[in-house]
């Protein structure tokens, strides 16, 4: 951070950089709705909605759609592959916040990791910068700070965006940002001192705004002897088994893929059927129900315990990484306030005691 | 009343008449309470009763006996439950039902006088909040505070409460609490339906389509208890699992019919809700029309007999040949 070269610009002339960027690039900004912020494709004319806090639905829905038609088939129906980004164009998420952006990281790994590759993903991800506002706006349920994460974290960004009122300061992350502001170098002037140490101001202030601390060190350690623990059993009791926590997580990324029929095709030229690949949750009881009728996760605990076990241990064993950002969604929308922070807690004071506790 | 609710817990687990007590403890956000499950007469200390305690605890019930179900001589839990009026009534429904034995089911009703929606509150950085008597003082980041009129901020559902305690309990605690009559309760859905049909069905798309199928509505509703819920099931797949407008529709209308003479309008799906869907003009619509076609109110009394489980030669059939 100490030798990077921040540009500025000003937040008027964002407006128009983009929309000088539409051709190129499919643009998405977040933006008010119904209240909330959500990101939306660029129109012309649309303002951005810099003060949010953070979106209700996370970005990851630019990259993984909650349903994507992975193909058509059916006799007369051409076989092809479908997925790509809309009209060809590449992907300009701009304005995530730093949360975020490290989820898409994560889910890099899953989805271009080194066993599978989804070419669906991968092909979206490979045309798409990233463009991050550097978060100035943490709500009382955000705990970032307690993981790798902080207000100004780089990780997934391209570029990173501090918000200084008028102005924008910006700095590149990656090559592909460096790129990206080289190319655009006509609507950026060099950052000045001042304009550095008000961000850097604006950060602190930021920092201390993030209450929520939470010691998780070597949860994944804590976790490799809990499977059998008896905690499970209350931990989920209140749990609804709805699909939010993982819906609006930035980093769950289980799909479930069904064919879709549409039997009264008569047109043999109409595809008769789609391949659909749609988001999955851990928490349904369909998720691991077998054909036999068998389901190995019957209950709301099994179907809990999966949940914590994949972010804070699985992952990390598979990916050397916890899929948590601390990004709140999941506390903020809980119907019962399931709190994870406090589930973390107790899982926390597990001792080495609770290894030969047994269900 | 908070010492009324803790007094009587103690007194069921000393007398042992319960093994387990759901009621609600003081939630991690402000403005939030979270249903709590006790087992340990130790932890009876953590029960808080406010204006946040808006869950239908009744929903918790059934998973208790799922298991147990067709065993013989299975030993059944008994349950202590703090009930509102509408937790109560639905607790009427599971009875009766056949989803829970009433002689397992300790129910403690309260007279309720409401629950707050926190979306009606339009600050969005709260960090705390504090409920006196009939105001809520909400503080900002800024250690700003701001009071609030509770009576301003009540849920739609609370605002016109008809039955505000539990119609049956084993004991009722608290003070008789202000009711609405029918008529001002029905109020709204007689405004929606002296709409024309285009623009009540611009209400049902604009609302479902800010559904993203997480479920939440149907998790929240005790009524909705089915082993295997139609939206998921394979044969036959009566629908597909995305958001896709058409199975969003399907899901909702599906679920808002299988509630014909059952809900009982506690608003849990509009409440859990995370997208803002609000479709309580339809489950209320079929509240109004069993009530005129059978003189049935869902969760009210536990001997009438559902209208869906009984049949009589005088019953009106109308609306089954007349669209």
């Amino acid at each position: 951070m100490e030798n990077k070269k921040f540009k500025i610009i000003k937040k008027k002339e964002i407006l128009k950089l983009l929309e000088s960027l539409k051709k190129e690039y499919s643009i998405f900004v977040p933006i008010e709705d119904n209240g909330d912020a959500r990101f939306s494709e660029f129109k012309s004319g649309q303002d951005i909605f810099w003060d949010y806090r953070n979106t209700k639905i996370s970005p990851k829905e630019i990259l993984f759609p909650q349903a994507e038609t992975l193909f058509c088939f059916g006799p007369g129906a051409e076989v092809k592959a479908e997925g790509s980004t809309p009209g060809g164009k590449d992907y300009l998420i701009f304005g995530i916040r730093p949360c975020d952006a490290q989820a898409i990281s994560l889910l890099d790994k899953v989805f271009g990791g080194e066993d599978f590759e989804d070419p669906y993903y991968l092909e979206r991800r490979k045309k798409t910068t990233v463009i991050s506002l550097a978060c100035s706006k943490p709500q009382i349920d955000c705990f970032c700070t307690s993981l790798k994460g902080k207000p100004e974290n780089e990780e997934g960004a391209d570029i990173i965006l501090f918000d200084l009122g008028e102005d924008v300061l910006a700095g590149a992350v990656t090559k592909k940002g460096e790129k990206f502001i080289e190319k655009q170098n006509k609507w950026f002037k060099d950052a000045g001192q001042s304009d550095v140490d008000k961000k850097d101001k604006l950060m602190d202030l930021s920092l201390n705004k993030i209450k929520s601390q939470i010691d998780i060190q070597n949860i994944k350690e804590k976790l490799d002897n809990a499977f059998n623990d008896l905690l499970w059993n209350e931990i989920h009791q209140k749990c609804l088994g709805c699909g939010i926590c993982t819906y609006f997580c930035p980093t769950c990324h289980c799909f479930d893929i069904t064919d879709e029929i549409n039997p009264k095709a008569a047109d043999s030229k109409t595809p008769e059927g789609k391949r659909v690949r749609c988001w999955d949750s851990c928490m349904y009881p369909l998720f691991t129900l077998h054909a036999s009728g068998h389901n190995p996760r019957p209950t709301y605990k099994e179907r809990m315990r999966q949940r914590i076990m994949h972010k804070f241990n699985y992952c990390p064993e598979n990916f050397k990484e916890i899929f948590c950002v601390g990004c709140g969604r999941c506390i903020r929308n809980c119907p019962v306030n399931l709190d994870l922070r406090e589930v973390l807690v107790s899982l926390m004071s597990l001792g080495s005691l609770c290894k030969d506790k047994k269900i | 009343m908070i010492e009324k609710i803790k007094e009587t817990v103690k007194k069921l687990f000393k007398e042992n008449k319960i093994d387990i007590f759901i009621g609600y403890s003081e939630g991690t956000l402000p403005l939030r309470s979270t249903p709590c499950f006790i087992t340990r007469s130790e932890d009876i200390e953590k029960l808080v009763w406010n204006s946040y305690c808006s869950n239908n605890l009744a929903v918790y019930l059934p998973r208790f006996f799922v298991s147990q179900r067709g065993a013989k001589d299975a030993k059944l839990p008994r349950i202590g439950i703090l009930a509102k009026g509408c937790d109560g009534r639905s607790i009427v429904g599971l009875i009766k039902e056949h989803q829970i034995p009433r002689e397992n089911i300790y129910i403690i009703g309260i007279h309720c006088g409401g629950m707050i929606n926190t979306k009606k509150i339009k600050k969005v950085d709260i960090v705390a909040a504090e409920e006196k008597n009939d105001k809520v003082l909400v503080e900002d980041e800024d250690k700003k505070k701001v009071e609030l009129k509770k009576e301003e901020l009540l849920a739609d559902m609370c605002k016109t409460c008809q039955y505000t305690a539990p119609a049956v309990y084993d004991i009722l605690l608290g003070k008789e609490k202000q009711k609405t009559k029918k008529e001002d309760r029905e109020a709204f859905i007689k405004e929606f339906e002296k709409k024309p049909l285009e623009e009540r069905w611009e209400y049902f798309q604009e609302q479902i389509s800010k559904c993203i199928r997480c479920n939440a509505c149907r998790q929240a509703c005790p009524n909705c208890y089915c082993k295997e819920c139609f939206a998921e099931q394979a044969k036959p797949r009566w629908i597909g699992p995305t958001n896709d407008i058409s199975d969003v529709m399907f899901y909702q209308i599906g679920r808002i019919f299988h509630q014909a003479g059952r809900c009982v309008d506690c608003g849990a799906c509009v409440r859990a809700c995370p997208m803002g869907v609000d479709l309580r003009v339809f489950t209320y619509k079929l509240i109004k029309d069993v009530k005129e076609f059978f003189e049935y109110e869902a969760g009210v009394s536990l001997e009438e007999a559902p209208p869906l489980a009984t049949f009589k030669q005088d019953d009106k059939q109308e609306f089954i040949t007349e669209p």
